[in-house]
């Protein structure tokens, strides 16, 4: 009998347990987990200082109070940040298609500082057709970085070939300057719709 | 005897601490020596509590379901990354593996019933199977803090180790327990 | 729970063999409207066609699975004490299964057949959903779970009591000195060596079942389809030869009480069922044979272990049956003319399996009616007349000794209706009839209507056997 109540209470406080430590269910990598977590409890994001493409220094959390699009590249990447640079194409256009062009922008910043001078910035911007209107490139200082990846919940590994590999997605930051969500770079309906609710 | 034993935890223990950024430097080493080996020691302390005899753990039922949940909480990717990028989850690693893996895995496997046994041992050798199969085959990468090609190792390491744990468990049925060839060979002299 | 000697459970086997006796007629009526739907008798929405193929070969198999492993737990017992619940638990998972299966396919709509090939269950064009497949899936996972429970309990008895695998394969015989006095009983021999294929077979197929349902769920893990296709046909193959190799345990121990000898386990006798163990696990290839991008030399495998994997069986088996029977005055009742008819249709229905492995013959047949020929032979009159001959001793009358009138007549129909059903299949095979198609060509409707007659004659027989047994078991408890 007491070996039976004890089973029972472990066989319910076990799953009650695991239901906590993966958010429901819902997230069994550290991945889905930031992205439950910004949903829920929309953080705020570092105020901090960029270096746009064109040279101009602007803000994290937008002055304008705008809606900002943030992705973390580096520019010498040969894979994932060159497809991420195509879907943020796609989301620009969806996004001037939806009027949302003056509410919205979109910001790559790059986690390579120090590779990623002005010149490389712009040639990035170039090759995917970020003008520096709605979408630019731009890079934070070297010594703000740590603290900007860790707010996003984004890890940079060396990837043994001189590259990184790094968790790409798109978050969304709110006028508030609070990060509001988190999707993959190709859900571009899902992004364009992150980005109204986050405009109101 | 407990001496040595607690020595040997000790030993272990100061291993998994003192080499920690080696083990933890890819995730084979991390999630498939490291871990094991923490949840040893809990094993190797809790040896004294085996044969004390409790009704609230009879067969073994309750301290083998505590191990089989704190299995389940160490094979979601997310703790490891968890444990590589905070202190605390660090930390609950080196406590919990030993505390609620290990020592309930011993203390519970003692008491429990040869089948149990047997059905646990599918269940694990099938386990290591699935996620040999989920690392392998993820479309998106599963850790933050490790390579893909890394886990793609892992997800080998998970098959190799199924399989050595297949012959490991397999090989001694094939010849029958030392009481069998006693009982046998003493009928043999009587007869 | 403790290890007390136990009996053989003859109330728990008597009930699984009633319920296998029903879900059996039930099945078959399911066969007569496939073919009646392949004839054009009636009219059959292909969709509802797809379904109760699925259910038919769901059905068959775990049936034939389920009085196999009846068979088995009812003799091992007299060898071993085995624990009662397990067979509890056992038949529990496996109701519970069956449950899931049935939904999944009458409710949920799955009609992706019974091998749930990848990535079939996935892609149904709108057919059924995810949901469908899955509890299809699922079922079929709890009826693993229940018999992987049940093989480590037979194994683990076995093992223990017979000193290892080796000792219950009686390897000191086959392969040692050994004396054949110490060796075990052919029923212990044929029960360790279907418990270890059989196990291997199901883990082998418990892992593709949930990789299909990790890809079922998350599309993203995409299986390897060469690689699941082999999995579900060595877990096919293995779990349906399974079947009749426990089955046929009933012959070895029902015959020894006609011919008044004994069934021993000789030299022959031990290497034959070592070598059974091999074989069915490296025979399977031959349902790939037409996968030419499988490496050659699992195909030559395949091709060659087909041809060997005969004679073991006909040999030790049918061989030692006729010696047997010739040597003694055989009072020939239902039961052991239904055993011994399982042996022959056995050995008949591996003829055209043998002729089907042959690669080049198999580039033209293997998707034809010449398969579901093949295995209906040694499923019909094989597997399944074991199971009903099984069934009649278990409710035999000491007094009665002969067969009666309608005994006689219902085996010759049951008889007369399976080699004439299974015949149509092979001829239609022969004329290149594709099998698994809900709607056929005109010009194969003489074959599909004649053969609709035969499985009449076949359902028939089986429903004099099943209510035989059931009267049977009605009259023992009233008594
Ligand atoms: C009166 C008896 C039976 C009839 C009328 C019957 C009829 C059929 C028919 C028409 C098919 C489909 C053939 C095709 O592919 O075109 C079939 C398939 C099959 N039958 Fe039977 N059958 C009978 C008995 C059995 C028995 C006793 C078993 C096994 C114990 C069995 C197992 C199977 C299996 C495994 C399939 C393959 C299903 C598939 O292709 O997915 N059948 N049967
Ligand atoms: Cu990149």
């Amino acid at each position: 009998m007491k070996a039976l109540l004890a089973a029972l209470a472990v066989a319910l406080a076990g799953p009650a347990f695991l239901w906590k430590a993966t958010d429901g269910f819902q997230a069994l990598t550290a991945e889905d987990a930031r992205r439950v977590a910004a949903m829920r409890d929309r953080p705020m994001v570092p105020d901090i200082r960029l270096r746009a493409m064109s040279g101009e220094v602007i803000g994290l959390p937008s002055a304008d109070r705008k809606v900002t699009m943030v992705e973390f590249i580096y520019t010498t990447c040969p894979t994932i940040c060159q497809s991420a640079g195509t879907d943020l194409a796609r989301v620009r256009d969806g996004l001037v298609e939806k009027g949302l062009g003056d509410e919205v922008r979109i910001l790559s910043i790059s986690f390579d500082p120090e590779t990623d001078g002005p010149h490389q910035l712009s040639a990035y911007g170039e090759s995917h057709g970020a003008d520096g209107r709605i979408w630019t490139i731009t890079r934070p200082d070297v010594d703000a970085l740590p603290r900007l990846l860790r707010a996003f919940g984004v890890v940079v590994i060396p990837d043994r070939f001189g590259g990184y590999q790094h968790n790409a997605a798109l978050h969304v930051v709110d006028p508030q300057g609070r990060l509001s969500a988190i999707l993959d770079t190709d859900d571009i309906t899902g992004a364009l719709g992150a980005a109204k609710r986050a405009s109101q | 005897m407990i001496g040595a034993r607690i020595l040997t935890a000790g030993l272990i223990f100061s291993l998994c601490l003192g080499f920690r950024d080696f083990f933890e430097s890819n995730p084979v080493s991390h999630v498939l020596i490291q871990l094991p080996l923490l949840a040893w020691c809990g094993a190797l302390l809790a040896q004294p509590a085996i044969n004390l005899e409790a009704e609230w753990n009879r067969g073994g039922v309750v301290a083998l379901l505590i191990a089989l949940f704190g299995i389940t909480f160490w094979m979601l990717p997310r703790s490891i990354d968890a444990a590589l990028f905070s202190p605390a989850m660090e930390v609950a690693k080196f406590i919990s593996l030993p505390l609620c893996v290990g020592a309930p895995l011993a203390i519970g496997w003692a008491r429990a019933h040869p089948l149990l046994r047997g059905f646990l041992k599918a269940q694990a050798v099938s386990m290591l199977g699935v996620m040999a199969f989920l690392y392998t085959h993820a479309p998106v990468r599963i850790c933050n803090a490790y390579l893909v090609d890394d886990q793609l190792r892992l997800g080998y390491a998970f098959l190799f180790t199924a399989i050595a744990v297949v012959v490991l468990w397999v090989a001694p049925l094939f010849v029958g327990s030392r009481e069998f060839h006693q009982m046998r060979s003493r009928s043999v002299e009587a007869g | 729970m403790t290890d007390r000697a136990c009996e053989p459970q003859p109330g728990a086997v008597k009930f699984t063999m009633l319920l296998a006796g029903i879900v059996l007629l039930l099945m078959m009526v399911f066969g007569l409207i496939m073919r009646a739907a392949q004839g054009n008798l009636i009219e059959l929405d292909p969709t509802l066609f797809y379904q109760i193929m699925t259910a038919h070969g769901a059905g068959m198999v775990g049936t034939a699975g389920l009085t196999g492993a009846a068979i088995l737990w009812f003799f091992v017992g007299r060898y071993v004490p085995l624990l009662p619940g397990v067979y509890y638990a056992f038949l529990g998972l496996f109701l519970f299964g069956v449950i899931l299966i049935l939904g999944g396919i009458f409710i949920g709509g799955y009609g992706g057949g019974w091998t749930f090939l990848f990535p079939l269950p996935a892609m149904s064009g709108g057919a059924w959903d995810a949901g469908a497949a899955a509890s299809f899936m699922v079922g079929y996972t709890a009826i693993g779970v229940g018999f992987l429970l049940y093989y480590l309990e037979v194994g683990r008895k076995l093992i223990v009591a017979y000193g290892g695998i080796g000792g219950a394969l009686a390897w000191p015989l086959a392969f040692g000195g050994g004396r054949q006095e110490d060796a075990p009983p052919p029923t212990v021999v044929a029960a360790m060596a279907t418990t270890i294929f059989n196990t291997i077979g199901i883990v082998v197929g418990a892992a593709v079942l949930v990789c299909s349902l990790v890809n079922l769920l998350a599309p993203g893990f995409a299986v390897d389809a060469l690689l699941a296709k082999n999995m579900i046909y060595f877990f096919g193959h293995v779990f349906i030869n399974a079947s009749i190799y426990m089955a046929v345990i009933a012959v070895y121990e029902i015959i020894p009480q006609y011919t008044g000898r004994e069934w021993k386990t000789t030299r022959v006798f031990a290497i034959a069922w070592s070598a059974v163990l091999l074989f069915v696990m490296a025979v399977y290839p031959h349902h790939l044979l037409q996968d030419t991008v499988m490496p050659g030399w699992a195909l030559v495998m395949g091709q060659v272990i087909s041809y060997l994997s005969g004679i073991p069986l006909l040999a030790v088996t049918a061989f030692s049956l006729l010696v047997y029977l010739r040597g003694s005055k055989v009072r020939w009742d239902l039961a052991s003319a239904l055993l011994v008819l399982g042996v022959a249709g056995w050995s008949v229905g591996s003829i055209p399996a043998i002729i089907d492995a042959m690669i080049s013959v198999n580039k033209l047949m293997h998707n034809t009616q010449w398969v579901p020929g093949h295995f209906h032979i040694y499923l019909i009159l094989g597997e399944v007349a074991m199971s009903f001959g099984f069934m009649a001793w278990l409710v035999k009358e000491a007094r009665k000794t002969a067969m009666t009138g309608l005994d006689r007549a219902a085996f010759a129909v049951y008889l007369l209706g399976g080699a004439g059903f299974t015949i149509m299949f092979l001829v239609s095979g022969a004329l290149s009839v594709p099998r698994r198609w809900a709607v056929h060509a005109p010009e194969w409707y003489l074959q599909d209507r004649v053969a609709t007659g035969f499985a009449m004659l076949v359902i028939l027989g089986t429903l004099f056997f099943v209510a035989t047994y059931a009267r049977g078991l009605m009259r023992r408890r009233a008594d």
